[in-house]
């Protein structure tokens, strides 16, 4: 019998079981959730959640989706939709894989991807060894969650090779229902040797909708591979957020992410890298923009566990009216990891009285042969800037806004698609007004 | 000369300064109960109020659990294995002057290098000497008095001057805030006392030598400094300790009390026994060091260099209340055979216009481990406040551990801090300039581990900087291949 969970989690995973009947599936979710009952809920009293509290998200009672919602046409996309991106499209609706209402195109050979639900009815064995594959035994409670509630989400799986043009897009579509709903979808992405690909994971909703979402996604990334990773969380301002990256990567890999964080009134990511073999890359760009009442926080773990690899993490943050961000980095250095070379930073600028920003860049170092670095930095825009624009004649707040899409667009240029860089440009800068 | 053997050549070295001085003392048996308490009381004649607060300390410890969070291993400690006091014989006794000093416990000094004529001859320096828990000898009252500086072992200071120590001992650290400063609070056997009048530039610099010798005694000092407006005093400590088989705590409590445009300058050179190859046998440093800028545009600047102890764990820190107040920290820390350091700072800037600047240079050799854990926090109402955070570690041979944890917490926009920290080792780049101009490998990285430092000892009064420089190249000696 399965103990119950703490504090109404309980109903996170009461979901039908209607999906493919595996047993090794089942018994992973309760192998999961029996982990789940064991340990406390995360409290801040734990290094990790130090500065996040649960509290608001545990007083929302949220449950299980229990049915796909089906009343969407193609047009209600319209809004969400970047004008001018040509993707290979997957929509997900509230947690849930909607072919329905994706444009997958033409895929070139060796690439194949596809909603996990599906994947698993049809191929399960397949998945067998790639689901948990980057997670690995993480002790992560909401990953954990997560697997616990394993029901649907995306599978890219590129054969040896394989190279797609054409970004993936991942919309993650929520749509308010009449009672705060959770949607826990698990994707997995897996490279195979030199395979390359682009992928864009994107967050909206209809409406500013109360609901949570809990994503996990794993990729693995096998010798040579290169992914370029690009995610644009702009959930609805009344919505919860959590999500766990998981990466683990082969010799010679290269993975960029961008991690632009605009949405959410509680928003907790989690970025995990491991690498696995030589002489790979991980290169990690974040901007966050918390406003009145929004709580971002972001927590990079950075793992090099072999010689001769290289990190560089760099997040910039925004911070207006009542906003509250935390940057929790930490890169790890084993002792075998000879020649790593890791930077990190994060910067961060205020721009109200009442913001606030946590910091904690951490350092774990135990071989010698290392070049690793971190930096942080707190202020606020300099009085000299504003000056130098003013008595060029361009308004107070004009100028204010200048300077900080200038301090945002270091990473916003870092996005490889035009149409994706105004987009999300647009929105940073409508914020700021 | 290869790395590998050279780190173990120093790991092997003996401890330099390993001698027991044979002492009878008066020391009560191991155990720690309110009896104990009362006992410690007692014999030291305090006044009752003392009593009172010691075992109020004492009921709280009982409440209290030991932390665990510091990135340090140790076997558990015996708390009732700890004999809680111990002072040299004849207490009703205590000698006036240098003439009156047991011999043995001159000569003692003398073989640690502090002969206590020649540094006052030469460096001008009252010193009060800590041999165990009591102090011992005490100069320089005379030159210091005549300034109006009180400069005494505490227990002196609760017998004469009760009225200065009351308001301010256990109001920076309370005897809430932590395990060990809460059982310091319950038993602390001794320490120093400085009170430094309005205006007053203390013409000197104090200086305390702690010396741990009586086989398994904690050793609890308590130090308070206060700095009344527009003062300034210089504070140092340095200490050495014999060799011995078992562990060892030191839980020792300072506080220090600057007021409007008061400065303190409290530096440390630490250099306790680390333990043998093992780690077994070293010091366990566990010690709560926090000051607090009540008035404004005071300052308190910690300097420490750490080569000592099997353990370390120590944070000095510094309140900025006063409007303008000024906080810093500078840091040498060395780790080496199986040394573990857990130390940094925590800047609390709570008045406007606060400014603190963080230096810390953390060097690991051997299987040393290392980790920097510092806090800066600007308050809601820190308009102006101001930080700058460098934190450098130094990593000599691969079985060593460097770690940086830093947190940072800003709730005011005006704020501006900056934070870097880099870990690296000695480049064959700068090894190979060195020794193309004819340098020996050993003294191209004492040069080199030298320069690593030399903003943190820049910060120490001369004679210090010459010591800390010296202890510096004794215990690296080899280190690198």
């Amino acid at each position: 019998m399965n103990a119950p969970l703490h504090s109404g989690l309980e109903y996170w995973l009461n979901a039908p079981d209607d999906g493919p009947d595996l047993a090794w599936l089942d018994e992973r979710r309760h192998g999961a959730r029996a982990r789940l009952s064991a340990r406390a809920l995360p409290h801040s009293k734990q290094e990790a959640w130090r500065y996040t509290s649960l509290k608001s998200l545990l007083e929302q009672q949220f449950t299980a989706i229990d049915e796909p919602l089906s009343a969407l046409q193609p047009e209600d996309l319209d809004t969400v939709l970047i004008p001018g991106f040509e993707s290979h499209r997957l929509v997900l609706v509230n947690g849930r894989y909607a072919p329905e209402l994706s444009m997958l195109g033409e895929l070139p050979a060796g690439v194949r991807i596809g909603g996990l639900r599906d994947w698993l009815q049809h191929d399960p064995e397949s998945l067998r060894g790639q689901l948990d594959a980057a997670l690995g035994d993480s002790e992560a409670f909401f990953a954990t969650l997560n697997s616990a509630g394993l029901d649907d989400g995306l599978v890219v799986w590129l054969e040896r090779g394989a190279v797609l043009e054409r970004p993936i897009e991942l919309i993650h579509l929520s749509v308010g229902l009449d009672e705060p709903r959770v949607a826990q979808p698990r994707h997995l992405v897996h490279l195979e040797a030199g395979a390359q690909a682009r992928l864009i994971e994107r967050y909206v909703s209809l409406g500013e909708a109360l609901y949570c979402t809990n994503a996990v996604m794993e990729v693995v990334l096998g010798r040579d591979a290169v992914l370029k990773h690009e995610r644009l969380q702009m959930e609805s301002r009344n919505a919860f957020h959590l999500s766990g990256f998981y990466l683990l990567q082969d010799e010679n890999s290269r993975y960029s992410g961008i991690n632009i964080g605009l949405g959410a009134r509680w928003a907790r990511t989690d970025l995990n890298t491991r690498f696995r073999g030589e002489q790979a890359e991980c290169v990690l760009h974040g901007l966050y923009l918390a406003g009145d009442g929004q709580l971002l926080d972001y927590h990079l773990d950075v793992e090099h566990a072999v010689p001769n690899c290289r990190s560089e993490e760099n997040f910039k943050g925004l911070l207006t009216g009542q906003g509250r961000a935390v940057f929790d980095g930490r890169v790890l250095v084993a002792k075998s990891a000879q020649k790593s070379d890791a930077a990190m930073s994060n910067r961060n600028l205020m721009l109200s009285e009442q913001a606030e920003i946590d910091t904690k860049p951490q350092l774990e170092i135990y071989a010698d042969d290392v070049r690793c670095s971190h930096g942080t930095t707190v202020g606020q825009i300099e009085p000299e800037m504003l000056f130098y624009l003013r008595s060029r004649g361009i308004d107070a707040s004009q100028a204010r806004r200048m300077l900080c899409l200038g301090f945002a667009g270091e990473v916003i240029d870092q996005l490889g698609v035009e149409a994706v860089r105004e987009h999300v440009a647009a929105a940073v800068g409508q914020r700021l007004t | 000369m290869t790395g590998a053997s050279a780190v173990e050549d120093i790991v092997k070295s003996e401890y330099e300064h390993g001698f027991t001085t044979q002492i009878e003392s008066d020391t009560l048996p191991p155990g720690l109960d309110e009896e104990v308490v009362r006992a410690i009381s007692q014999r030291k004649g305090e006044p009752e109020f003392m009593t009172e607060q010691r075992l109020k300390a004492y009921r709280h410890w009982l409440t209290m659990r030991e932390p665990e969070w510091a990135a340090v291993d140790y076997p558990r400690i015996d708390f009732q294995a700890i004999s809680y006091y111990s002072a040299p014989k004849r207490p009703e006794d205590m000698p006036k002057s240098l003439d009156e000093i047991d011999p043995l416990l001159l000569e003692t000094y003398n073989k640690l290098g502090i002969p206590i004529e020649e540094q006052k001859a030469l460096a001008g320096i009252a010193v009060d000497a800590v041999f165990d828990s009591v102090s011992v000898a005490t100069t320089f009252r005379a030159t210091l008095a005549e300034a109006g500086v009180i400069f005494c072992s505490i227990s002196e200071a609760l017998h004469d001057y009760p009225e200065l120590v009351k308001p301010y001992l256990g109001t920076v650290v309370p005897y809430t805030d932590n395990f060990y400063a809460c059982l310091n609070a319950a038993v602390f056997s001794d320490g120093t006392f400085v009170y430094v009048p309005k205006g007053v530039r203390c013409p000197m610099e104090l200086s305390t030598y702690f010396r741990i010798n009586a086989r398994n005694t904690g050793q609890f000092e308590r130090t308070l400094i206060v700095a009344e407006a527009g003062s300034y005093v210089s504070y140092l400590e340095g200490c050495t300790a014999p060799q011995r088989d078992e562990n060892q705590l030191h839980a020792a409590v300072v506080e220090l009390i600057a007021m409007e445009d008061a400065e303190i300058k409290y530096s440390t050179v630490q250099n306790w026994y680390p333990g043998d190859a093992q780690g077994v046998g070293g010091i366990y440093n566990f010690v709560t060091k926090r000051g607090d800028c009540r008035g404004a545009r005071s300052k308190i600047s910690w300097t420490q260099v750490e080569t000592g102890s099997a353990i370390t764990w120590k944070y000095p820190s510094c309140i900025l209340r006063g409007d303008g107040s000024v906080g810093e920290f500078y840091s040498v820390a060395v780790t080496k055979g199986r040394q573990q350091a857990d130390t940094g700072t925590k800047m609390i800037h709570i008045g406007k216009n606060t400014s603190s600047t963080i230096v810390s240079k953390g060097i690991s050799a051997g299987e040393g481990r290392q980790t920097y854990r510092g806090l800066v926090r600007i308050g809601q109402r820190a308009e102006g406040a101001r930080n700058h955070t460098q934190c450098d570690s130094l990593l000599i041979g691969d079985r060593c551990a460097a770690n940086t944890v830093p947190y940072i917490e800003v709730k005011n926009p005006s704020a501006k801090m900056e934070h870097e920290a880099t870990t690296s080792k000695i480049s064959d780049d700068q090894l190979f300039y060195c020794r193309s101009r004819g340098l020996t490998e050993e003294d191209a990285v004492s040069m080199i581990v030298n320069g690593f430092c030399k903003e943190v000892f820049n910060e120490l009064p001369m004679e210090f900087a010459v010591e800390a420089q010296k202890l510096l190249s004794i215990s690296l000696e080899g280190a690198v291949g």
